[in-house]
């Protein structure tokens, strides 16, 4: 796909792309903001977290261990085990925004989520349009606290959202990304080692259980092209 | 205590996110790295999608009857008749849920 040159086009049709992930993560957004309020925290810190934090994954498990009674250093740095599948998504897109200019190096790299890199990463330096990933993940970002928004304003009258299973529309959004890409022996390789082994480290309660099954489904797909020939 | 949280929070997930974005980080990708990269997508979106599905609750369930389960295979197949991800989404969560009100109302 091409994408125009004018900035206000290119932003428009980034925002239009990642319309459908802006709604399905609708329940995943509901589920920030009425956890937060059930775990007692303010409106105010809720939203904080969505605004400053913007990591759905983070924040829900932040909100729990909260609720456990975990002090703040354990907190942060499970945040930092968490979210470090972000580090390799930086290294993916790294040759095509590190080039930019700070603001734009920084915007981008703060907007960085699941969803955004699954919408940009495919772009080369020529195809890469800093405007449309602007759309993309600005799009986002606004939709994710207006979710939260609401979840905060549904969490104060409705109790036990967190019991409705809201949290099957990532699981929704990510199988629907993930299917059509399996087209080949080392994209299913990747997929089942990885799915295996995320549930296999889950069990076994690992904080990094994650990014290590993630790194591991990604290691054995590589491996498995090596394998067959390097073809692409 | 909760500002500096997630102001706290807020650093850690932006460090992750921008870290190889800063060109003064001497690193060069071979291609052996970009096409291990090319991975990044299904291995990462797996991993994060595996726990939910099979660990509801945080307690592991393989029941074939697992709302979670079932409905990632609606999603799946209807991708791949449909090739509409839009689509696909939603008519996976419609099942999801009222497969799973009517679990509950068997139950």
């Amino acid at each position: 796909m091409t994408h125009p040159h004018l900035p206000r086009q290119a932003f428009i049709h980034g925002a239009i792309a990642i319309l459908p992930l802006s709604l399905a993560v609708a329940p995943w957004g509901l589920l920030a903001g009425s956890m937060a309020i059930e775990a007692n925290l303010t409106p105010l810190e809720g939203q904080g977290l969505s605004a400053i934090v913007f990591a759905g994954a983070a924040q829900l498990v932040a909100i729990g261990m909260l609720k456990g009674g975990a002090n703040l250093f354990s907190i942060i740095l499970t945040t930092l085990l968490l979210t470090s599948q972000h580090l390799l998504y930086g290294l993916s897109m790294r040759p095509v925004i590190s080039d930019l200019p700070a603001r734009w190096r920084l915007g981008l790299g703060f907007l960085l989520t699941d969803e955004f890199f699954a919408l940009t990463s495919q772009y080369d330096k020529q195809q890469f349009n800093r405007w449309y990933a602007l759309g993309v993940g600005l799009t986002f970002y606004v939709a994710w606290n207006l979710f939260t928004l609401a979840g905060i304003v549904l969490g104060q009258n409705i109790p036990h959202l967190d019991k409705l299973g809201l949290d099957f529309s990532i699981v929704a959004t990510f199988v629907a990304l993930i299917a059509p890409l399996v087209r080949n022996l080392p994209t299913v390789v990747c997929v089942a080692v990885s799915l295996f082994s995320s549930v296999l480290f889950s069990f076994w309660h690992w904080e990094t259980a994650l990014v290590l099954a993630g790194l591991l489904g990604m290691s054995a797909g590589f491996i498995c092209q090596k394998l067959s020939g390097g073809r692409a | 205590m909760m500002f500096l949280l997630i102001v706290g929070m807020g650093l850690v997930v932006f460090l992750n996110r921008y870290a190889f974005l800063e060109p003064r980080l001497p690193l060069r990708l071979s291609s052996n790295a970009r096409q291990f990269l090319g991975f990044a997508v299904p291995g990462m979106l797996t991993a994060i999608c595996g726990p939910i599905i099979f660990m509801p609750e945080h307690q592991l369930d393989l029941n074939p009857a697992n709302p979670y389960l079932l409905g990632s295979l609606v999603a799946v197949v209807l991708v791949l008749l449909t090739r509409n991800t839009l689509i696909s989404m939603l008519l996976s969560m419609v099942f999801f849920f009222v497969f799973r009100w009517w679990l509950n109302g068997a139950a």
